[in-house]
């Protein structure tokens, strides 16, 4: 017998008693285990949104917009490039200093000319690319074009009235079609698109690029300073970071969040709060028994521990408890929010269980002062 | 011979202004090592407040306490507890056991904050169950045990850290006149062994086992005597 089994004991003997002043700390850290885990999950997902999205930096032309009118008649506008981007420019923008968190330079090169008889957008780029360059694409029929093959949009296939084997022609060449793109609902289902080579070659602009996809490594990914590195190379190049869509739904996770934390935090106050009226609550019920310990020769010191330890097992019990119902919440409740490969994750759950033993603990400490306080004469008149 | 208590002038006042009560008013005597002193007096009288003085459970409003020769006045909180472990063993009229533990475990409470093995604890235990008549149950709850058997295991627990001091207060009082008999009996033995004993009772029959009487009345000493010489061969048992 020693104090942590005298502990334990008497906890035994009060279940309820010891259940309910557990269960606000469980149901704080399973609540801030299972938030904490969704949203953390949550992070990893977007980020591998963003890695399948591909690119988050876009290097075009420096341009200017001239607006036209006589008077007080508009004519409308026109975009002006100071420059030109050619295939070059990757070598330029692989050499900056970040360029080991750079995945992929993919050129792109929009043009309008003729296919079968029909003025449609062709789009070029490296056909070894396509695959990483635009992830999301289905293809019916076959896979990217390799040169001297197209793929058709969803809309340029319906107006060409080509599938996958036909044939398009374009200038003097032909091309054969390898696939057609399921719709995506952007412009390329209007497009054709082929290797880069072949559209500068259909564009008489040998080497011409309209734009550069940059994908950088995204884990804290010092976008900014790429960009920066990158318009220092190419000055005459403008270079823009695509953020927005996954800073907003990153935002949108850090709101779930906060509110989790916030939730988490109120349910842990109760849950502290609970300790602490029901440990004191036991105090006093148990004036008798303290008044026995202090006669047998127990130090104040010793009967702190003892109800330190009574609820130190409490809390660790309900924190390890808690903690592992938060994580079995979250992985099961992880397809709800759009988690497609739930994972265990462990750092919260650490977390939640220091966070509810110490809570437990602090919530203990004044009931047990008062325990140690409580004066012999007190405690033995009620024997 | 040295006496192993002494008592000088004390008093206890209980209450503040305009509800005082005075429990003890100058109560002085010593008590030689070896006595079996049985405290009597009607209620009010003073007795129970004089044995938790007497086991530094408080500290008199006046007077000295020497117990052992520690001037129990002087001494701070953890100094008082560890003169109760060391020196005093407590027993109570309604015993007082832990109800969720067994009785081998009640005896070990005392021992909790010290680091001895568990083994070593249980066969202390063990011995003093044994000591008082109870083994072969050791493992029973409070509630599997007559009222006797409660009383012998709170006996054994009072005896744990084997105190010069035994204090008892009314320890018949909840059993039947053949039950209490045989608790005497124990205070009997152990006081044949050398323990001083003080016990506080309402029952005359108990005088016949003591070496002296002390009678109290509204919180002084009415009645002093000495019931059979300290040098006499205590009762056999």
């Amino acid at each position: 017998m020693n104090l942590r089994k005298l502990a334990w004991k008497n906890l035994l003997r009060r279940k309820s008693r010891a259940v309910f002043t557990g269960l606000g700390i469980f149901l704080g850290i399973a609540t801030f285990v299972a938030i904490s885990s969704i949203t953390s999950q949550m992070e990893g997902a977007v980020q591998d949104q963003l890695d399948r999205f591909g690119a988050n930096i876009v290097v075009s032309p420096r341009a200017e917009q001239f607006s036209l009118g006589f008077g007080n008649i508009a004519l409308g506008g026109a975009e002006v490039a100071h420059s030109r981007l050619t295939m070059a420019d990757k070598e330029r923008i692989a050499s900056i200093h970040h360029k080991d968190r750079i995945r992929s330079i993919v050129p792109f090169l929009m043009t309008a000319a003729d296919a079968s008889g029909k003025n449609l957008v062709w789009m070029g780029l490296p056909a070894a690319a396509v695959a990483e360059a635009r992830p999301w694409w289905k293809i019916r029929g076959g896979t990217g074009p390799k040169r001297g093959e197209v793929l058709l949009g969803a809309e340029a296939a319906a107006r060409l009235d080509k599938g996958p084997g036909g044939t398009v022609t374009g200038g003097k060449r032909l091309f054969r079609v390898a696939g057609v793109l399921s719709p995506t609902g952007e412009k390329e289902d209007g497009m054709v698109i082929a290797d880069i080579a072949d559209v500068q070659a259909l564009a008489g602009t040998p080497g011409a690029v309209t734009y550069f996809e940059v994908a950088a490594l995204c884990k804290d990914c010092p976008v900014e300073q790429i960009v920066d590195q990158i318009g220092q190379a190419l000055p005459a190049a403008r270079v823009s970071a695509i953020r927005q869509v996954v800073e907003s739904r990153k935002a949108a996770v850090d709101q779930l969040r906060r509110l989790g934390l916030g939730v988490s935090a109120i349910v842990l106050l109760i849950g502290g709060l609970m300790v602490l009226v029901t440990v004191m609550g036991g105090v006093q019920e148990r004036t008798r028994e303290i008044g026995v310990l202090r006669a047998v020769g127990f130090r104040k010191r010793s009967i702190f521990s003892l109800l330190f330890w009574e609820t130190g097992w409490v809390s660790l019990l309900s924190s390890l408890l808690g903690a592992g119902t938060g994580i079995a919440v979250a992985y099961l409740a992880s397809p709800v929010f759009g988690i497609e490969h739930p994972s265990i994750v462990f750092p919260p759950a650490i977390l939640g269980a220091v966070a509810g033993l110490s809570l437990g603990l602090i919530g203990a400490i004044p009931p047990a002062r008062r325990a140690a306080a409580l004066s012999p004469t007190e405690a033995i008149r009620s024997l | 011979m040295e006496p192993i208590i002494r008592l000088k002038d004390v008093s206890m006042v209980y209450g503040g202004n305009g509800t005082r009560a005075t429990a003890l008013a100058g109560v002085s005597f010593d008590v030689r090592p070896g006595e079996y002193v049985v405290i009597t007096g009607e209620s009010g009288a003073g007795k129970s407040t004089l044995l938790t003085i007497l086991g530094g459970l408080q500290v008199p409003t006046g007077g000295a306490v020497r117990i052992g020769g520690a001037d129990l006045s002087r001494l701070p909180a953890d100094g008082l507890a560890d003169f109760r472990r060391g020196t005093i063993g407590f027993v109570f009229q309604a015993y007082h056991l832990l109800p969720y533990l067994t009785a081998r475990e009640n005896v070990m409470v005392p021992m909790s904050p010290e680091r001895m093995s568990p083994r070593e604890k249980a066969s202390t235990a063990d011995a003093l169950l044994a000591s008082v008549g109870l083994a072969g149950k050791e493992d029973r709850l409070p509630s599997q045990l007559s009222g006797g058997e409660s009383q012998r295991v709170a006996i054994a627990r009072a005896l744990v850290h084997d105190p010069p001091v035994l204090l008892a207060d009314e320890p018949t009082g909840n059993l039947d006149s053949a039950t209490g008999e045989q608790i005497l009996d124990l205070f009997s033995r152990w006081h044949g062994r050398g323990k001083t004993v003080l016990m506080v009772t309402h029952n005359k029959a108990n005088l016949a086992r003591a070496t002296r009487s002390i009678r109290l009345r509204d919180g002084r000493v009415e009645e002093d005597r000495v019931v059979r010489p300290l040098s006499a061969q205590p009762l056999a048992v």
